[in-house]
């Protein structure tokens, strides 16, 4: 048995077992981000099932624009883990101009920035039967009209707070006080 | 009386980009256990492209549905989501007060589009 982290002569090495000298192989989602807090909530649950599956060493998620973290720095962090190959998954439903423009140009600039890691890019979800599965899952499972607005109170949870949300300075933010009416208008509702 | 299945798109000014989605609701209908469950399917759009979404729910109405099923074929939580659709349904509701309207959650939401994902990730 070859024993990792003692050189032959006995004494210990540098050798840290988490770093593989066969680097890792890492799965990076593409996202185009929001202004609304809490819109990640889908892509976060996606990346965290992605984890749990275990067929990438790595698992991460990045967005375009607005939401955090930006691809660039999502990658950044991969290669600092440790990655050396990294397949990049548009998490879009067609080829438009984000997944056929901007997502190669992101890479473009990934694969300047680091030449030692080989990317592969992947197709967006496009046509599958697993999308007309989770149609009728949906379906089957559809509620009434009281919860069809829960995906707005669920986002409100992940409050960053920011000028730019829908939420902002709403009722449904909870982070920044609401205006000095509306405060007035709920005092005299309670 | 039937159920009816209505899939809530945003829609394109490319109509090339609904194609998959057109292609997936195609499979739908094929499929005999969607097909018994829900013998209406139809399509609406937000945006951009035809029939919108109080036109197609007036399709599923006249075509005898009960109840209406709508499902968004979304990927994230959104203002269109959380906020535009819900108050589609509402109206239509107002209109058409003898149907019952439900609404699933967003395509996004589903773990298949994790196992999509996957296979995505390794080339398939």
């Amino acid at each position: 048995m070859r024993v990792l982290g003692v050189v032959p002569n006995g004494e210990p090495t540098r050798y840290n077992p988490t770093v593989s000298n066969t680097g890792k192989r890492a799965l990076i989602l593409f996202s185009h981000g929001s202004v609304l807090c809490g819109a990640g909530e889908a892509l976060e649950a996606h990346t965290n099932r992605l984890r749990t599956r275990g067929e990438y060493d790595l698992v991460a998620y990045g967005y375009l624009n607005y939401s955090e973290p930006p691809f660039r720095d999502a990658v950044a962090g991969l290669v600092a883990q440790g990655a050396t190959d990294i397949t990049v998954v548009p998490y879009f439903l067609v080829p438009g101009y984000f997944v056929i423009k901007s997502l190669p140009e992101a890479v473009d600039l990934a694969r300047a920035r680091f030449p030692q890691v080989t990317f592969r890019l992947a197709e967006p979800l496009g046509h599958d039967d697993r999308l007309a599965d989770a149609l009728l899952d949906a379906a089957m499972q559809a509620k009434t009209a009281e919860h069809w607005r829960e995906p707005l109170q669920r986002a409100a949870l992940a409050c960053r707070p920011a000028p730019e949300c829908p939420l902002y300075g709403t009722p449904a933010c909870p982070k920044v006080p609401r205006t000095p009416v509306d405060a007035k208008e709920a005092e005299e509702d309670a | 009386m039937p159920d009816a299945l209505l899939v809530l798109v945003h829609g394109s000014p490319r109509p090339v980009a609904n194609e998959d989605m057109f292609a997936v609701v195609a499979g739908l209908r094929a499929r005999p256990d969607a097909a018994a469950r829900f013998p209406i399917v139809e399509v609406g759009f937000m945006e951009c492209n035809e029939p919108n979404i109080p036109d197609a729910i007036a399709q599923c109405v006249a075509q005898g549905a009960d109840r209406v099923v709508a499902v968004p074929y979304f990927l994230h939580t959104g203002n269109h989501v959380c906020n535009d659709l819900p108050t589609l349904l509402e109206e239509a509701q107002e209109r058409y007060p003898n149907v019952t309207f439900l609404m699933g959650d967003y395509l996004g939401l589903s773990p298949r589009l994790t196992d999509l994902l996957a296979a995505r990730a390794a080339g398939n």
